[in-house]
């Protein structure tokens, strides 16, 4: 039995719909497509698939995908909380289910219509009385209802404390949007994006602008994971290892409105996240060569970057300055244009980008991918992983 | 959902021989432009531009005579009453193409947005016609309203002369009604009530504060055991484990920590732009999330001194919200 | 009536704001003023067939009132090229429309401005576009 989940399991498939603004079919069928893309893409049959795992606020039942797809006998099931937090969340259940015996192939599956169907940009409102629903009780109130105001606040206080300013913030954006010109899957293909463009646009939640706000998406994603050992027999698509995986939630966290900690302008859920990754992968950030960071607003890429340790606290401006994050620089990401350029499909699109980077197969493939850093939403209880390659 | 697929394709292949044909129906001014009807007009809107009724200021105007009101300009072809009692016209392509819109389910109309150029303004004796084009239909869109088509249509209005004296584009979305509309909440008299703010849900870990709030106090949980203060409330210290608490009243006073000014979306009960922030207590760790009000929300900042009131935001609901210290 | 002259403008220029009280009255005559007789914006009662409260402004309606605010800012001498107007939320009776507008820009090569204005209600934005003036 392993003692930490270093090189316990790798993605061997993933697969995914097309993303739009109208998927036209329910929130199930998307899932049902996703998964038996990534079951085909691995080289593998429903019938090989015994355990399944999603976010918590997916609306596609386990148990109906897998009789929908064929799957039959299943041993591990789970679901993981809070949002974006949970995109690497997922993986974690489905790294612990291959490394402990309890499943042999897991498929991680999230589909939704975030477009046509319920749109998070509505924000929150109603429901049952949960102790969420009286968490966001305290700024319901007061207008503050959507992820972009709950992030706006993080950034505002950011940028006083750093000197960071809009202009930092579209150096993220152009710099993905020039990844998702190249990608035929990406929202934005083939639509290039000037400065003007970023510093026109109209203001949603100031500080932020339209295109510092993700897409709302229409799609989904799945992707199947195993151990190594199967992984190498497998007539897959390539595997990527997964050297590390973490979840972390920090003291004093809420859910997008921990603005009761001594300092705002960090993350600590994510630096307990990256601090574990490091601990058990063993490697360091110079071991990182590209990476796929969660942005469902650009601000939060960099404080990522910080937590991660690529930059010391508040120079994540600086360092992304000269192109960091474009091809040819120090660490190319979101190289699928990521959720503000591709599809926001919850951060899970950008789990498939993270394989094809490792595969050498993104639309935007810098040279050197051996290893592969992927995360979680931000402002959550979160998570986040490094891929490498299955030698 | 909308159509989708080979339908979908279908569908909008009946829909190409529409675009960039006219109408078809007969838009003819009923009357020369005339004074009753521009006094008619400006007396409903209240319009009392002199250059419209006043034959003496209209002489000495740029214009040298009463012209009538530019947006005007539609109600002149307008065919009035048979609006309302009239049978439709057979000829009527546009309406032919809202039904081909119905019968697969877009049944919704809505007008979105309308443009129009004048290239002089219209005199007495004037009289106008006009010719109506469907420019364009666009591809399927998901919109707030439902998954939907928008169509465009451009009317072009000549006079006597032949010449083209201004132009309109009318743009109209034809959309599949998502879910029916929720009724629209009405007061005892039936009216419809004014929207108000989301109220918070009450439960037993925080019903207390805001009655405390509707008392006119604004209150900060104290543990009883450590004497801890701690905002937003929970059942328990975190200190010392204790589930025995009480309150005291806050001072009010605080500095803006961080803040954001909301422009989108509009939730109706709130006026926009909206001004939130994070306001750092006087008692020391403590922060509260308000608006700040009595201010202009681009003046917010941090580090500006505010303090607290208890004020009714809607009828029957109070909240504590921060105004500048003056 | 004074008119305000082109060079007098400035980027920025807020128009004074107009409080319009949205009656019944104004709404079935201004329909009707401008030939616009169709049932849901005189009859009440084919206005609640139709899904809404009561009868609603029509867009002629709404045109007239961002011509009348634009141009008792501008007074006589200004001369209305373009409105173009994105509509929003209904305006039933018993709403009160506060319009408010600013100087977008300037041209100078045609004295035209174009002002960029809002009409609101309590649910929202019944109305925001632009509009080209000329100025003397
Ligand atoms: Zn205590």
């Amino acid at each position: 039995m392993p003692t930490t989940l270093k090189d316990e399991a790798a993605i061997v498939g993933i697969g995914q719909t097309e993303f739009s603004k109208n998927s036209g079919r329910s929130e199930l069928q998307l899932a049902c497509e996703a998964t038996a893309a990534a079951i085909k893409d691995a080289g593998l049959t429903p019938d090989d698939i015994d355990g399944m795992t999603t976010f918590t606020m997916d609306t596609s039942d386990e148990i109906e995908v897998a009789r929908a797809v064929g799957i039959k006998d299943l041993t591990f099931f789970s679901r993981t909380p809070h949002g974006g937090g949970a995109a690497i969340g997922v993986m974690h259940q489905a790294v612990m289910a291959v490394a402990t015996g309890s499943a042999n192939y897991v498929v991680v599956y999230r589909s939704l219509n975030g477009r046509s169907g319920a749109r998070y940009s509505e924000g929150v409102s109603g429901g049952p009385t949960t102790s969420d629903l009286i968490h966001w009780s305290w700024y319901m109130p007061s207008g503050l209802m959507t992820p972009a105001s709950w992030v706006a606040m993080f950034t505002q206080r950011y940028m006083f404390e750093t000197g960071c300013t809009s202009l930092d913030l579209a150096e993220i954006c152009m710099a993905q949007r020039e990844h998702a010109v190249n990608n035929p899957n990406a929202f934005f293909y083939q639509r290039p994006m000037t400065l003007e463009d970023h510093q026109t646009a109209r203001k949603i939640v100031d500080p932020l602008r339209l295109y510092d706000c993700c897409q709302e998406t229409d799609g989904g994603t799945a992707c199947i994971v195993t151990t190594p050992e199967r992984a190498r027999d497998l007539d897959c698509g390539g595997a990527a290892l997964i050297r590390s995986v973490a979840q972390g939630a920090g003291a004093e966290q809420e859910s997008m409105t921990s603005f009761y900690r001594p300092t705002i302008s960090s993350l600590p859920e994510m630096d307990l996240v990256a601090k574990q990754n490091w601990e058990i992968s063993g490697l360091t950030p110079d071991d990182i060569d590209c990476a796929v960071i969660y942005d469902a607003f650009s601000s939060i890429v960099l404080w990522q970057l910080e937590s991660f340790g690529f930059c010391k606290p508040g120079e994540a401006k600086d360092f992304i300055k000269d192109g960091a994050l474009r091809l040819g620089g120090r660490l190319p990401s979101n190289t699928h244009g990521g959720q503000l350029s591709e599809a926001y499909i919850h951060g899970m699109n950008g789990v498939n980008e993270g394989v094809r980077l490792i595969r050498g197969t993104s639309s935007n493939q810098p040279a050197k991918n051996g290893h592969v850093l992927v995360t979680a939403g931000v402002g959550i209880p979160t998570s986040a992983m490094i891929l490498g390659q299955l030698d | 959902m909308g159509l989708q697929g080979k339908e979908r394709e279908a569908f909008e292949k009946t829909l190409e021989p529409y675009v960039g044909i006219e109408i078809g129906i007969k838009e003819i001014g009923r009357d020369e432009i005339n004074q009753a009807m521009i006094r008619h007009w400006c007396e409903a809107l209240d319009n009392e531009l002199p250059i419209y009724t006043d034959a003496e200021a209209a002489a000495d105007s740029m214009h040298g005579e009463i012209v009538a009101p530019p947006t005007m300009l539609q109600a002149w072809i307008l065919p009035g009453m048979e609006m309302a009692t009239g049978e439709p016209d057979p000829n009527d392509k546009q309406k032919e193409l809202h039904r081909l819109f119905d019968d697969v389910g877009y049944t919704g109309v809505v007008a979105t947005n309308t443009e129009q150029e004048y290239n002089r303004y219209l005199k007495l004796g004037d009289r106008v016609k006009a010719v109506t084009v469907i420019e364009t239909i666009s591809e399927q869109k998901a919109t707030g309203l439902g998954i939907g088509y928008f169509i465009n249509t451009k009317t072009t209005f000549t006079d006597q002369n032949d010449e083209v004296v201004g132009s309109m584009t009318f743009r109209v979305l034809k959309f599949e009604p998502s879910q029916q509309p929720a009724a629209a909440p009405t007061d005892d008299s039936g009216a419809p009530a004014k929207p108000t703010r989301i109220r918070p849900a009450l439960a037993h870990d925080n019903q207390w504060w805001w009655e405390g709030v509707q008392a006119d106090k604004f209150l900060i949980q104290r543990c009883e055991d450590c004497g801890v203060l701690r905002h937003p409330p929970r059942p328990m210290c975190g200190e010392c484990q204790s589930i025995r608490w009480d309150s005291v009243e806050a001072t009010g006073q605080g500095e803006v920590y961080s803040y954001v000014v909301i422009h989108y979306p509009e939730v109706p009960g709130y006026e926009y732009p909206l001004a939130v922030a994070v306001v750092d207590l006087e008692e020391p760790g403590l922060r509260f999330v308000t608006n700040v009000v009595d201010c202009d929300p681009e003046d917010v900042h941090i580090g500006m001194k505010v303090e607290a009131e208890v004020r009714e935001m809607d009828p029957d609901f109070k909240m504590v919200v921060f105004k500048p210290i003056a | 009536m004074s008119s305000v002259q082109y060079a007098e403008t400035n980027v920025g220029d807020a128009l004074p704001e107009q409080k319009i009280e949205v009656t019944s009255s104004l709404i079935v005559g201004g329909a009707l003023a401008s030939q616009d007789f169709t049932p849901v914006h005189h009859d009440r009662g084919a206005a609640q067939a139709s899904g809404m409260q009561d009868v609603f402004m029509n867009i002629l309606t709404t045109n007239g009132l961002c011509e009348r605010f634009v141009t008792d800012w501008a007074g006589s001498d200004a001369q209305v090229r373009k409105v173009a107007i994105k509509l929003g939320t209904p305006n039933t009776p018993g709403e009160t429309m506060t319009m408010t507008g600013t100087v977008l820009e300037r041209n100078d090569a045609d004295k035209t401005v174009v002002v960029e204005l809002a009409g609101k209600n309590t649910w929202g934005n019944h109305v925001t576009g632009t509009i080209t003036l000329a100025l003397p």
